[in-house]
């Protein structure tokens, strides 16, 4: 006869062993899923929760303007770090549900390199490119947005270029010319003129 | 025939002689020439070449650039082809003579189609688009500014060839506009960072059309194609008198 002690460890046993099997089936599930959802790259502020609040220049589409909005990004120390901060602050309002001027959700901006004297050169990745409307006034509002945004809250840049994806490209969407360097008081006109209509 | 003696002494051979330089000098045109008159001798003779169309139009894209796909059935190249062969008519219709770039499915650079208006040399150079977004129409001028581009006398600079006519092609767009606003019809003028307006050495303009509704397929209508391109031939018509003179305009 088995003594009652020992069938009692072995249901407990028998009890642990199912649970620990369906522990196991749950984290093995919830990594699957983990794996094939896309990763997006969240700027979050540092732990001290030191953020700034700045000025972006949003683009509408269905009004064809520019609107000016704060947004708050992370300080940072250096010039080129803001610069950085800045337009990934601009992005993620684009990449936002309900943007006002869509673009893919997987759209940034690799970096930004401040080069003297007031030159500026911004990397942007293809998908910020590709899942852009194509139009001229479409084009236009988002070459206007990025610029007068980097312009307006880094002061001394006299010239703009924008490479995609560390190359040069003829144009942004089919329209918008990108061979050669902007010149931001033409931009901050252009800003004036879409911000007016 | 042999000359003899006798024969000078023949009033037949004498008349046949007279005729013959008469008709001579008749046909030589120095034979004609008044005193003073001055005739250039290297100067051909060739028929008179035909006038240059005044208004050149460019249907944006073409071939294996569709532009953007303004819906799954409508790509913009073709959408700008039939406002650029309509515009034709309509500016035909009130006198305006005018040519277009692209008349097929062609694939062109905006190199090449710089280089087709620059060879040309039309008093106004109109490149067509079209788009889903806004309403009606937006009016381009380039983004460079006037007599800011590094021409050295008879040389222009490609990149900035536009700023030597920058002037008259704002005066233009300034024009265009007001004239459409006047139908009441939606429109806006911009300068546009819009490539091949930079390297275009006369006046020259975009227009981006867009639907005045909700739905995009307006842009295939007849009617409204019909509308928009009478609207801006009108708008042209008018001007043309002042794109004939091509005197600089203040």
């Amino acid at each position: 006869m088995i003594p009652r002690q020992l069938f009692i460890a072995t249901g407990v046993l028998l009890l642990v062993a199912i649970g620990m099997s369906f522990y196991l089936w749950r984290l093995r599930s919830s990594e699957i899923q983990n794996q094939n959802t896309p990763v997006v790259t969240q700027h979050v502020a540092p732990p001290g929760g030191s953020v700034e609040q700045v000025t972006v220049w949003v683009a509408y589409d269905g009004s064809g303007t520019l609107r000016t909005q704060p947004v708050s990004i992370p300080i940072s120390s250096g010039r080129q770090r803001r610069a950085v901060e800045l337009l990934r602050g601009l992005v993620e309002l684009y990449t936002a549900k309900n943007s006002p001027h869509p673009v893919k959700a997987t759209a940034e901006i690799h970096d930004v390199f401040l080069i003297d004297p007031g030159l500026a050169v911004i990397d942007v990745n293809s998908a910020l490119v590709d899942g852009q409307v194509s139009g001229v006034l479409a084009e236009e509002l988002t070459i206007c947005s990025i610029i007068q945004t980097l312009a307006a809250n880094i002061p001394g840049l006299t010239r703009v270029k924008i490479l995609v994806d560390g190359k040069e490209r003829e144009t942004l969407a089919g329209h918008a010319d990108l061979s050669g360097a902007y010149d931001v008081g033409q931009i901050t006109e252009l800003a004036k003129q879409l911000s007016s209509q | 025939m042999r000359w003899n003696r006798d024969a000078a002494r023949n009033p037949y051979y004498v008349l046949v002689l007279f005729g013959t330089l008469a008709i001579c000098l008749g046909q030589n045109p120095s034979a004609q020439i008044a005193p003073g008159q001055t005739v250039n001798p290297a100067a051909p003779l060739q028929p008179a070449a035909p006038a240059p169309a005044l208004v050149m139009i460019d249907a944006a894209h073409g071939g294996s650039e569709p532009g953007a796909l303004l819906n799954p059935a409508i790509p913009e190249k073709d959408v700008t082809l039939t406002f650029a062969r309509r515009l034709r008519q309509e500016l035909a219709a009130r006198g305006v003579s005018s040519t277009v770039i692209r008349d097929n499915d062609a694939t062109l650079t905006t190199d090449q189609r710089a280089e087709i208006a620059n060879a040309a040399r039309p008093a106004l150079y109109v490149c067509l688009h079209a788009s889903s977004l806004g309403t009606g129409m937006r009016i381009y001028t380039a983004m460079i500014p006037a007599a800011g581009g590094d021409n050295r006398g008879p040389f222009v600079n490609w990149a900035t060839a536009q700023s030597v006519a920058k002037t008259r092609s704002l005066w233009i767009q300034q024009q265009i506009t007001t004239a459409i606003r006047n139908n009441r019809f939606p429109v806006r003028s911009l300068p546009a960072p819009l490539r091949p307006l930079n390297n275009i050495a006369t006046p020259a303009i975009a227009i981006e059309i867009a639907p005045t509704t909700e739905s995009v397929s307006q842009l295939a209508s007849t009617d409204y194609q019909q509308m928009v391109c009478s609207a801006l031939a009108n708008a042209i018509a008018a001007i043309a008198p002042a794109l004939r003179t091509k005197v600089p305009i203040q």
